[in-house]
């Protein structure tokens, strides 16, 4: 029965490195190598070590012609608030949702659910945030993000809410403490898992989101990195030049990994744990 | 059979202690419970007023553009009815790219729900090895769909690296995987699926550990195998994370645009033409109705696809 068991482990062991490999492997391997190479030698594609070594040449190009620092600075200007907004937002309202009992709250509540699931329209937030003289701007981008991504943060932590018990929100109350404190001093902190897990779902999307960043935020300079990465591959005229386009893929997706492989152990442990309470 | 009656009984067990959790019993009375509910308005207020405004509003806008004439060069905005979707379909862009739309988003759900949960039950220990494992497929994950769609349209370039793997079995091998229109728009979707395996797997393997121990020992004394064990016991408690992931990544798929927008743009011909790309290209033209048209048009899919699929994975979660 032992021996069995540490034959199937091993066994479990090599299937999924031989299926990382191809999966996750090479994929990091070609985009590394190549952002490595001439444009001439990366045109080919493939996977052996670099002839020439164009590193810093190619690095360069992405920070001073992609304008990297920029868009890096943009892109954190957007998902910050983004995220802090949303997670205080979604927090007070799922403490309000998950202990009323007002039928107008419920609603509110389905409503808001209901926007995890529709995807948000595009041409009539380009003219509402016009109305508001925002399109545009950073301000509208944010703001429309902080409206269409507050579904998940609030559809978790009501869940959340509703599981705890009223006990200590009660004590706190009779020893006269005000909502407001008790929603700073006791909710919050006992949010704060789930508002981690949301806010690891959110800067996933917000971070990568191209499709709303490219009508709400057009011209240069308000470029986060996903538009960045997008119009600086588009820049030349003819093919792509590969080892450009890697370079860029890698620096505009590393500020993300790093905070990964920084926090891993609560990112996975968290998504693990608590993603689908509620 | 024996299994079956003990998982009854132990759902219903964990329902009950849950309803007491939820404080569905014995909560009136409550202090704080009661007098939250006349001032959880102004707690619930900043939230319903950011998604009244920029979710729900342009919701409503868009049933009013969809069938307008609106264009750059309309001075005012006026119903038309339903001159848009009739525009759309002489142009033979509906039809077909409600088809691309629908074949990418079940391509992407299958492939990333079946791969996800091979992996999931893979990795369901919690050890340093499936630790390692789990951060590994997540890292797709961090990268935006339109890294994910540079990144293999250097893959399965026709001299690409693929390609060149196949080459060793099959000479001279070349074929353009996003060029052809046999394969493009399968790959754009598994590139798709590939993006987001690693979250699809970390809920399958929260839905697998959810799962209590009891039952599985209980089945596997009952005689069950591994096999068994998987479809009769863990499959059906996975309901709820199956629910989800299904779902989700097929409302998501509905909006496919990033990574068909880094690798194949639309073509070859129109194969990956989906809804939102000719959003695009309308919107370019400052053909805004027709635009709001193609997507009510992706609204109107999730409605009609997503809430009957919830309402039915719910009742089934309900049956089991």
């Amino acid at each position: 029965m032992k021996l069995r068991s540490t034959v199937f482990t091993r066994l479990r062991v090599i299937g999924l490195t031989l299926f990382a490999i191809p999966w996750v492997g090479i994929p990091i391997w070609m985009v590394i190598v190549n952002s490595f190479k001439t444009a001439g030698e990366a045109a080919d594609l493939d996977l052996s070590l670099p002839k020439d070594w164009s590193v810093v040449e190619n690095y360069m190009t992405v920070i001073v012609q992609g304008n990297y620092f920029q868009a890096l600075g943009n892109s954190l200007l957007v998902s910050i608030p983004t995220i802090l907004a949303v997670s205080l937002i979604g927090a007070s309202a799922a403490w309000a949702f998950g202990r009323s009992r007002s039928k107008g709250l419920q609603f509110a509540f389905y409503v808001i659910a209901l926007s995890m699931l529709l995807p948000p329209t595009l041409i009539p937030t380009i003219f509402l945030l016009r109305q508001m003289a925002l399109d545009g701007t950073t301000l509208g981008y944010i703001l429309v993000l902080i409206g269409t991504r507050m579904g998940v943060v609030v559809f978790l932590a009501t869940g959340f809410v509703r599981s705890m018990p009223v006990d200590l929100e009660d004590a706190a109350a009779i020893d006269g403490a005000s909502r407001f404190q008790v929603f700073v001093r006791i909710i919050l902190p006992l949010l704060a898992p789930v508002l981690f897990v949301g806010s690891v779902i959110l800067i996933i999307t917000v971070w990568g989101d191209f499709f709303f960043a490219q009508f709400l935020i057009p011209g240069a300079g308000r470029e986060t990195l996903p538009l960045s990465l997008y119009s600086f591959a588009n820049s030349s005229a003819q093919s792509l030049r590969w080892n450009l386009v890697f370079a860029h893929v890698v620096m505009s997706g590393l500020p993300l990994v790093l905070a990964f492989l920084f926090a891993q152990k609560r990112v996975v442990g968290g998504l693990t744990e608590g993603a689908l309470k509620g | 059979m024996k299994t079956r009656a003990a998982s009854a009984s132990i759902i219903s067990e964990t329902e009950s202690s849950a309803n007491l959790l939820l404080g569905k019993t014995g909560r009136p009375g409550l202090p704080l419970g009661r007098r939250l509910s006349r001032t959880g308005l102004w707690f619930a207020l900043p939230a319903i007023l950011f998604v009244g405004v920029f979710f729900v509003i342009p919701q409503v806008l868009n049933l009013r553009f969809a069938f307008s004439n609106w264009t750059t060069y309309s001075s005012e905005i006026k119903f038309n009815g339903l001159d848009n979707f009739a525009s759309l379909i002489d142009q033979g862009y509906l039809f077909q790219s409600i088809g691309v739309t629908i074949t990418y988003a079940l391509i992407a759900m299958v492939a990333q729900n079946v791969i996800s949960l091979i992996l999931a039950y893979s990795l369901k220990d919690s050890t340093r090895v499936n630790g390692f494992f789990r951060s590994l497929f997540f890292l797709p994950v961090l990268l935006s769909p339109l890294a994910a769609g540079y990144i293999w349209r250097g893959l399965l370039a026709p001299d690409g690296p693929l390609n060149d793997f196949i080459s060793l079995f099959i000479p001279g091998f070349d074929w353009a995987w996003l060029g052809e229109t046999s394969t493009a728009l399968a790959s754009v979707a598994l590139v798709d699926a590939w993006k987001w395996i690693g979250l699809t797997t970390l809920v399958y393997i929260a839905g697998i550990n959810s799962v209590s121990k009891e039952l599985l020992e209980a089945a596997i004394i009952d005689g069950a195998n591994a096999w068994q064990t998987f479809w009769r016991v863990t499959f059906p408690m996975l309901a709820p994370a199956f629910t989800f992931n299904v779902v989700v990544t097929l409302v998501g798929a509905f909006s496919a645009y990033d990574v068909i927008s880094a690798t194949t743009g639309g073509g070859p011909g129109n194969t990956t033409r989906s809804l939102n790309i000719i959003l695009r290209t309308q919107w370019g033209q400052g053909n805004f109705g027709t635009g709001s048209a193609l997507g009510l048009t992706v609204t109107i899919l999730v409605v009609v696809v997503a809430i009957p699929l919830v309402w039915y994975l719910r009742r089934r979660e309900a049956k089991i």
